[in-house]
C-alpha cells in the first residue's frame, strides 16, 4: 500500500482541523507537522489537548474536517478506510484484545484480512511473540483473560506489530500498567524500535516517557497547537515557552543526564579505577551521578575510564563552580 | 381411572398433543429468534430502532393472549396461524433488549481495536460483536421460550395445537369422569416441556458460548 512497506514511511499532516458539530472551538485546530520516516514522535499534552484525536484522524477513525494527510506520499483520505488501518498498526491503553480469541488468534487478525497463508501467519505469530519476550509455546494458545496487565500489553503491541506496518499508532500503550511493569516495557519497547525503525506516532501525558521513547516530541496544547516540536534534549535544554517549561518540571537538567549514557561521551582520564564505586557503559549520567552521590564521591568508575562530576556538567554544557553555587546551568 | 392409568389409556392423544406444543413454541422461537436478533442488531446502532422496537414489544406483551389470538382470528384463522403469530410476537422483548444490552455492553476498546485493525462493520459484527454478546443473546431467547410455552396452552381456544386443549377440556367439565386427570396432564405435560427445552438451551449455551469466555483468569 505505501512505497516502502515495512520500514517507516514519512508522515505529512497539513492544516489538519477536526471541528465537531455543535462545540464552539475546533477540537484539533489546524496542525501541520511532518514525522520523518523511521522516528518515533510523540504527542504529549494534558487530556482532553487533541493529542488522541489528532493521531485518530491519521488512520480514519476520527473522519477529519478539513486539511489532508500524507503517508508515503499518499493522500489517505482517498484511500479505502479499512484498507488503510489494515496498513497502520494501532495500540491503545486499553488494548482492546478479543476475549474470545487465543492469544494466537488476535495476533493473526491483520495478517489473515491481508490473505497471508497460514503457514506464514502461523510462524509470524511465533516470532512476534518471542519478540515482546513471551514465550510462544506457552502463551500462543491462552486467552485474554489468562494474561496479566503487562502480559495483555505485550500481546496488543504484538497484535499492532503484526502485518509489519511501515507506520504505527499507540495510544498510551503502557499507560494501564503499573509503574514497575511499565518501566520494563518501555525499555524493551526502546530496544524493539531500534530494531524495527517504524514510524511512530505515540500518544502520552507523561513526559517522562516522551523523552525515553521520543525521537523527537511534539508538545500540544488546547486544540492541538504545537508548542514546540523537537528532539527531547532540544526541548529540555531549550524550552520554546513556560507552557512547555511547566511540562518539563524542574529537574531538566538531571532528565537532560538521563538521556545520555556513560558510553556518549568521551572520558578524561581512560585508566580504569576498581577503587571507585563502577557504573556500566549502558547506565545513564543519571545514573552515574545517583552513584556518586550515594557514595558521596565526585567521581566514579567505568570501564572506559574515571568519569567525574565536572565531566557531568560539561556534558550538560555548564561548568562545575556554577552547578554548586546554584546558577542557571543551561 | 387412576391419573397413570389415564395417562397410559390416552397416550397417542397426549404425546401428539405434547409434541405439537413443543413444536409451535419451537417454530415461534426460531422466528422471533431471528426478526429479534436482526432488530437488535439494527438497533444497538440506531436509537431509534432500538426505542420504537422495544416500546413496540413490550406494548405487545401487554395485550392479553387470549384476546390478541382471537383478534387474530379474521386474519389469520383457527389453528396454527394464529397460535404461531401471537407466540412469535409475544417472544420479541426479551430477544431484543438482550441482543441490543449484550452489543452495547461490549467493552469500547475491543470494538475499537477491531475498527483500527480495518475491521469491516460488517466483520466485525460477526466476528467479534455477536460472539461477544452471545451468551446474552441466548438467555433472551430461553425466556422467551420459557414464557412462550405457558402462554401456548392458551392457543386450545382458538382450536390451536399443543396441551392447552387437555386443560380445558378437563375444566370445562370439571367433576364429571377424568376432567381432573385430563387438566393435570395437560399441566404436568406443560411443566416437562418447560424443563426439557430449559436442559436444551443449558446444553447449548455450554457447547455455544466462546472458551474464551469460559476460562478462568
Amino acid at each position: 500500500m505505501f512505497d516502502r512497506d515495512t520500514d517507516g514511511v514519512r508522515i505529512e499532516l497539513r492544516a489538519l482541523t477536526k471541528h465537531y458539530p455543535g462545540q464552539p472551538a475546533p477540537a484539533v485546530d489546524n496542525i501541520t507537522m511532518d514525522i520523518p520516516a523511521g522516528e518515533l514522535v510523540v504527542f504529549v499534552g494534558p487530556s482532553g489537548c487533541g493529542k488522541t484525536t489528532t493521531m485518530k484522524m491519521i488512520n480514519r477513525l476520527v473522519e477529519p474536517t478539513s486539511g489532508e494527510i500524507r503517508i508515503g506520499g499518499k493522500d489517505v483520505l482517498s484511500l479505502d478506510p479499512d484498507e488503510l488501518r489494515r496498513h497502520i498498526g494501532y495500540a491503545i491503553q486499553q488494548v482492546g484484545l478479543f476475549p474470545h480469541q487465543t492469544v494466537a488468534q488476535n495476533i493473526a487478525l491483520v495478517p489473515k484480512l491481508l490473505g497471508w497463508p497460514q503457514a506464514k501467519v502461523d510462524a509470524r505469530v511465533e516470532e512476534l511473540l518471542a519478540l515482546v519476550s513471551l514465550e510462544p509455546s506457552t502463551f500462543r494458545d491462552r486467552y485474554p483473560r489468562q494474561l496479566s496487565g503487562g502480559q495483555q500489553q505485550r500481546v496488543g503491541v504484538a497484535r499492532a506489530l503484526a502485518a509489519d506496518p511501515p507506520v504505527m499508532l499507540m495510544d498510551e500503550p503502557f499507560g494501564a500498567t503499573d509503574p514497575i511493569t511499565r518501566e520494563h516495557l518501555q525499555n524493551e519497547f526502546v530496544r524493539l524500535q531500534k530494531q524495527l525503525r517504524k514510524t511512530i506516532i505515540f500518544v502520552t501525558h507523561d513526559f517522562e516517557e516522551a523523552i525515553k521513547l521520543g525521537d523527537r516530541i511534539a508538545v500540544l496544547r488546547e486544540g492541538s497547537h504545537i508548542a514546540q516540536y523537537d528532539t527531547p534534549a532540544a526541548i529540555l535544554s531549550d524550552p520554546a515557552d513556560d507552557y512547555v517549561a511547566g511540562f518539563i518540571g524542574q529537574d531538566a537538567t538531571l532528565k537532560r543526564l538521563a538521556l545520555v549514557r556513560v558510553s556518549d561521551i568521551s572520558i578524561a582520564d581512560p585508566l580504569p579505577d576498581l577503587a571507585l564505586p563502577q557504573v556500566t557503559a549502558e547506565a545513564s549520567l543519571r545514573e552515574a551521578l545517583d552513584v556518586m552521590l550515594a557514595h558521596g564521591s565526585d567521581r566514579c568508575g567505568t570501564p572506559s575510564g574515571v568519569l567525574t562530576y565536572a565531566a557531568l556538567c560539561a556534558a550538560v554544557g555548564s561548568r562545575p563552580e556554577e552547578a554548586v553555587s546554584g546558577g542557571d546551568v543551561r | 381411572m387412576s391419573f397413570g392409568e389415564y395417562v397410559i389409556s390416552r397416550w397417542d392423544t397426549l404425546s401428539l398433543a405434547a409434541a405439537e406444543h413443543a413444536l409451535v413454541v419451537a417454530i415461534a422461537i426460531a422466528l422471533a429468534a431471528v426478526i429479534g436478533v436482526g432488530v437488535g442488531i439494527l438497533g444497538h446502532s440506531s436509537p431509534r430502532v432500538r426505542e420504537t422496537s422495544i416500546a413496540a414489544a413490550a406494548a405487545i406483551l401487554t395485550v392479553p393472549s387470549l384476546a390478541l389470538m382471537t383478534l387474530l382470528i379474521p386474519l389469520t384463522g383457527l389453528g396454527w396461524g394464529s397460535t404461531l403469530i401471537s407466540l412469535t410476537v409475544y417472544a420479541f422483548l426479551p430477544i431484543i433488549r438482550n441482543t441490543v444490552t449484550g452489543l452495547r455492553g461490549l467493552d469500547a476498546a475491543t470494538v475499537e481495536a477491531g475498527r483500527g485493525m480495518g475491521l469491516s462493520r460488517l466483520r466485525l459484527l460477526a466476528q467479534v460483536q455477536l460472539p461477544l454478546a452471545w451468551p446474552l443473546i441466548l438467555t433472551g431467547i430461553r425466556i422467551s421460550t420459557q414464557m412462550v410455552i405457558g402462554i401456548a396452552a392458551i392457543a386450545a381456544f382458538v382450536d390451536g395445537p399443543g396441551l392447552g386443549n387437555q386443560i380445558f377440556e378437563g375444566l370445562s367439565r370439571l367433576g364429571s369422569v377424568n376432567s381432573l386427570n385430563a387438566t393435570l396432564a395437560g399441566t404436568l405435560g406443560i411443566v416437562v416441556i418447560a424443563v426439557l427445552f430449559d436442559l436444551f438451551f443449558f446444553a447449548v449455551r455450554h457447547l455455544t458460548t466462546p472458551r474464551g469466555l469460559r476460562v478462568r483468569p
